[in-house]
This record gives structure tokens, sequence and C-alpha cells, in this order.
């Protein structure tokens, strides 16, 4: 099957627009704001497939040629209140993957941030964000603290999902009144969406830490995938709920549905609007000796309906991650299964696959970050034989990685 | 705390004895002497409980209030210190924050509800606590932060020590002992004990807990990772 008309360059001047408004509001308030800057370097030896960096159908971030010393990532990121009740929150990163991308935004919002009354915490955020689903990538620029790549359900979040739009929280703490949890309902609508579900539908599952800038592209300049579109004028939505005990466990449910319309072409750019749906699960446990656990779980689909026919791309991926703190130093082993089904005749996009991530992670202090990572991923994809390459494959990749990082809050 | 006080006893020696009795007999008309109350906790696998609030309150005859304290509770590396703070009823407590980001502590408990914002380098005015009562503070920007302020009328209170005990000199009488802490399971009632302070120079009380306390919040998490 041909590759459908669905990448197309765009141009960054929404993502710049927003940054400078970010930046204008964070200048004038004049309040002082915590700022973080950080570098992450990488020694990488990987055997893998071509990267999607690259137009690859890799599974890993870095390919057999990107072996060697390579840009982790640089991070800016300022926070600043507005007032008692507002804030303003700014990431942007820039890397030195294939794909050339330009410094971007991974989020930007103000949020709304009344005290509590009663018992009860009302939240709203507005802008780009994530939405609440990861219980991995709980570190500042939406990072693991576990491991290097992420698991697969949430590389993927990183690359394709990003609430461009509203969202509010309402919780319920208990914690605070006698009792030992807390329970929140969280809604978020959202638009530029209608890209989501190309890169699953297309490379599949993957592992690595690459987020996608707000408004940016997944892969090689013109032919890189642009998740962050709208032009079906419908918003996508999602809710959840969320409860915790102590400060032990946290169990999170969500449904997201981005509503586009699947029969809706971009007259201008070709561009053909994803309908992605899913329901996402996850369990967060830790200990007070330092162990932490977490599952997850995510069941959805992708389709389009161009005239004439309905392609559709159900998806699942689970994965389950044990750490351990000792110290300054964490060791983590991750479990990763995902699958892409598909009712393309010729199965295009049909994937399954499994991975193993291991990695230890060393904080010397609060600016120095050293990180070993080991990462095999075993995949079978039908689309590698298109390229005159086996269905299956077997890589790896390992990677060293110095990070320093100085601003406002570390000392 | 109160100063510790004397113990009267009778003078020792036969030839004083009629004059001892006197005095004794003056002290015991002009105020109660007093004894030393010991009032020890265990959590149900025997181990010493350390940090319980305890407070004594008469039941034969009002006690005399506390004097108020001026308390201060500062915000250090994103918590309170200390995190919890026992204060006679009409005491003030100051909130300075020594950190270089800015906190926002807020309680919505029933016996004091306020909202401070602290921003670095700014001071503000002590907060009175005039009720009775636990409060629960937090921080609107650090949602891991939690601490408590225990407001009290009871005229002898203290936390429990090392060994899991609280030791105070009060007069021989009647009492109501409970006993508080931020992660006990037990009810308000399953906590309370009357004993009598007698003619004995030492009251002791051990108090088993049925249940074991809730975990502790975990402390070497750090703070940017979301919670």
């Amino acid at each position: 099957m041909p590759k459908l008309p669905h990448r197309q360059a765009l141009p960054p001047t929404l993502c710049r627009s927003a940054a400078l408004i970010t930046l204008l509001a964070l200048c004038v308030t004049g309040r002082a704001a915590d700022w973080e800057l950080s570098l992450d370097t990488r020694l990488v030896s990987s055997d893998a497939g071509r990267s999607f960096m690259d137009g690859g159908l890799g599974t890993t971030r870095f390919g057999h040629r990107d072996s060697g010393i390579q840009l982790g990532r640089a991070r800016f990121a300022l926070t600043t209140s507005l007032g008692d009740l507002w804030s303003a929150h700014f990431d942007a990163s820039a890397w030195d993957d294939k794909d050339r991308s330009p410094v971007g935004v991974t989020e930007a919002y103000l949020q709304f941030r009344p005290y509590p009354r009663a018992g009860y915490r009302f939240r709203l955020k507005a802008g780009a964000f994530y939405p609440p689903i990861s219980l991995e990538n709980r570190a500042a620029g939406w990072e693991s603290p576990y491991s290097l790549s992420y698991s697969a359900i949430n590389t993927w979040l990183g690359v394709e999902v990003r609430t461009i739009g509203l969202e509010a929280q309402l919780d319920w703490l208990g914690t605070r009144t006698g009792h030992d949890f807390d329970l929140g309902l969280t809604g978020g609508a959202f638009a530029w969406n209608e890209g989501a579900g190309v890169v699953l539908a297309d490379n599949g599952f993957m592992l690595h830490d690459r987020q996608t800038p707000v408004f940016g592209r997944v892969g090689p300049a013109g032919a890189g995938a642009l998740p962050f579109q709208q032009f079906d004028g419908r918003a996508g939505v999602y809710a959840g709920v969320e409860g915790r005990y102590l400060d032990r466990v946290v169990l999170r449910v969500l449904r997201y549905d981005n509503r586009a319309d699947p029969t809706k072409i971009d007259s201008v750019s070709g561009a053909i609007a994803w309908n992605t749906r899913f329901n996402s699960a996850g369990l967060r446990i830790e200990s007070g000796a330092g162990w932490t656990a977490i599952l997850q779980w995510l069941d959805g689909e992708t389709l389009i309906a161009p005239p004439g026919m309905q392609l559709e791309w159900p998806f699942r991926a689970q994965f389950a991650l044990l750490s351990k703190r000792f110290g300054r130093h964490t060791l983590s082993a991750r479990y990763d299964r995902f699958e892409v089904e598909t009712n393309v005749p010729d199965g295009d996009g049909w994937q399954i696959g499994h991975a193993f991530t291991a990695a230890w992670l060393f904080d010397a202090d609060a600016h120095w970050r050293l990180a070993l990572e080991w990462l095999r991923v075993r995949s079978y994809s039908y689309y590698r034989t298109e390229f005159a390459a086996p269905a299956l494959a077997t890589e790896t990749q390992l990677q060293l990685a110095v990070r320093y990082a100085f601003g406002s809050g570390l000392h | 705390m109160r100063p510790p006080a004397r113990v009267h006893r009778g003078a020792p020696g036969a030839r004083l004895l009629p004059a001892a009795l006197v005095v004794a007999a003056l002290t015991r008309a002009a105020c109660v002497p007093a004894a030393t109350l010991v009032i020890s906790i265990q959590s149900p696998d025997g181990h010493a409980l350390a940090g319980a609030v305890v407070t004594a309150r008469p039941l034969d005859a009002p006690g005399k209030r506390p004097a108020p304290v001026h308390a201060v509770m500062d915000q250090v590396d994103r918590a309170f210190a200390p995190d919890l703070l026992v204060i006679p009823v009409g005491s003030t407590v100051e909130f300075p924050n020594s950190d270089s980001v800015s906190h926002q502590i807020y309680s919505f408990s029933p016996t004091k509800r306020f909202k401070l914002p602290l921003y670095r380098g700014k001071p503000y005015p002590p907060v009175p606590f005039d009720q009775a009562g636990v409060v629960t503070l937090g921080c609107n920007i650090h949602d891991d932060m939690l601490a408590y302020l225990v407001v009290t009328d009871a005229p002898w209170f203290g936390r429990t020590d090392k060994s899991g005990a609280w030791v105070a000199d009060v007069p021989r009488g009647r009492y109501r002992v409970s006993i508080w802490h931020p992660r006990m399971r037990e009810t308000e009632a399953d906590l309370e004990r009357e004993l009598t302070v007698g003619d004995a120079d030492r009251a002791e009380l051990t108090v088993h807990l049925g249940k074991s306390l809730l975990p502790a919040p975990i402390t070497d998490r750090p703070h940017s990772w979301d919670y």
C-alpha cells in the first residue's frame, strides 16, 4: 500500500507564536521565576534498524548508523507564578537527530490553581501539555527517572499525544481530612490532534525518549508525520479518574478520543484525519525502602476513512517496571509488550513485539547524572519486508548518558 | 510544657514530725502536692512510639490554662520544619520561608482556616490559633508538603520521646489522657484513658496500640518528581 497523503510540511508559526507569547508574559510580570537548563550527551552503541527520525522502521531512537556520540537533549524550562493563583510553565528542547528538528516547545501552559476549600481542590490548565496518563514520566521535562528510553506506551504518548487545549481537575483531598486516600477527576478538551495515530500505523510502537515538539514533525523534513494538526473542526476529549493511597499508591484510568472525522482530508495539504481513541490504566506502588513498581496498560484503535474504504489499526501495549533506589543509585528493569493489528488487506502496519530494558542511573549531585541503559527490542513488522528487510528483527541499543543541569532550584 | 515541680514529701525525723504534719496539712490545703505522670505508648509489635502527642486534663478541678507561646514553622527544602507542633490555645505561629522557591500554605481544617502565600524573603505576620483542635497544613504549589499543628487547651501536654514516653509532674487527682499521632488508625475514643494520680510519687500508664501506624511519608523522593 502506498504511503497515505498525511505527511506534509507545516510552517511552525503557531509554535513560535505560542513560545513568544509565553516568554513575553513571563517577562512582563517580573515575578521571580524558577528556571532550569540541562544538557544530556550520549555515547551510543546500536545494531538497530534505521531510526524513525531518519525515515526508517527501527524501534529504538538510535540505529546502527548512529553509534557514537549523540546529543540526548538540551533543555530549557521556566516556571513562574503570575499573581497568587496563576502560574506559567514553558519547556523547550533541542535535539540533534537525523530529523534535523530545530528547537521545539514540548509543553507551554498556564495553570489556574486556587487554594483548596473544604477538602476539595480545583485546577485548570490551558495551553499545550501532557494528559495525565504516564506514571513513568514523572521527572522534570516529562522524563523518566527510571531509564533513558520510555516504555512503548509512553514513547507513543511523547510522539503523538499532547493536549493542546484545556484540562480541568477536581480532587477530593482525603489525606488532608483524616482519611488515608485521595480521589481525583480529570477532563480535557483539545484541538490540533488529527494527525495522532499515523506514526503508530506506520512505524508501530517504539521505545525512545524523543518527544515531538508542539506542532512539530516526526521524522525527516519533507517526509515526516505531523501529529498536531486541525482541519476537521472537531475537538477531542478525555476523561479520567485517579485514586491515591497516602503517597504510596496511584491508580489512574483514562478514556481518550480525539473525535477526528476520519473522512476529512485537508484540501490544502492533502492530509487525512486520523480518528484515535483509547483506554489507558496505570498503577504505581512505592515503598519506603526505595522500591517502585509501575504497571501501565493501553488499548485502542486509530482509523481513517478515505473515500470508499475504512482502514483500522487496533493497538494495545502493556509494561511492568520494577525499580529500586539505593541512595544516589537507581536500578530499574522493565518489560514491554506491544501489538498493532490492521484490517488493511496487505497487512501494512501490522506489528507485534516485546522489549527488555535495564538501566542504572547515578545522581552524583544536584547537577550531574550518569546513566547506563541496555535495551533489547524483538519485533515483527510487516512494513520491513517492503524495504527488503526481514520482518522479524532483534534490535539492541546500549547508551551511556552524562547530563549536567543547573537552575534556580538546583543547589 | 510546665517546669518540673518538686514532689512534696513529709520531712524526715521523729522530732520534726508534728511540725511536718502541720506544714504538710497547710500545703495540702494551699495546693495539691505533685506526682510524676509517665505515659508510654507502644505499637502493636511492642516498639516504643516516639513523637506522639499526649495531653492530660484534670477531671476534678479545671486546670490552669497553659500560657500561649510564639512558635515557628519554617519551610526548608520543600518541607515544613518541624512537621508537627503542639501549641496552647491563643498561641501564634510564624511561617518563614527559608527556601529559594515560593510556597502557598493553607489549611481548610475547621479549627483554623487560612491561606498564606510565602514568597522568598518576604516576612508575614504570625498566625494566631484561638481554637483547640488539629490543623492540617499543605502547600498549594508542592502537593506532597504536609504538616500538623495540634492546638490544645489541656494544662499538660507534650510529645513522647525516643523511648516512647512522656513525663510530667502533675497535681494528684483524676485525669483524662488523650493521645494523637497523624498516622494512628484508632478512633479518638480508643486513644483516651482515665487514670488517677494517687498517693504514690509516680503514676504510670502504658498505652498499647491495637493497630499499626500508617506508613510514614516517603522522604527521599526527589522533590521535582510528581508524586
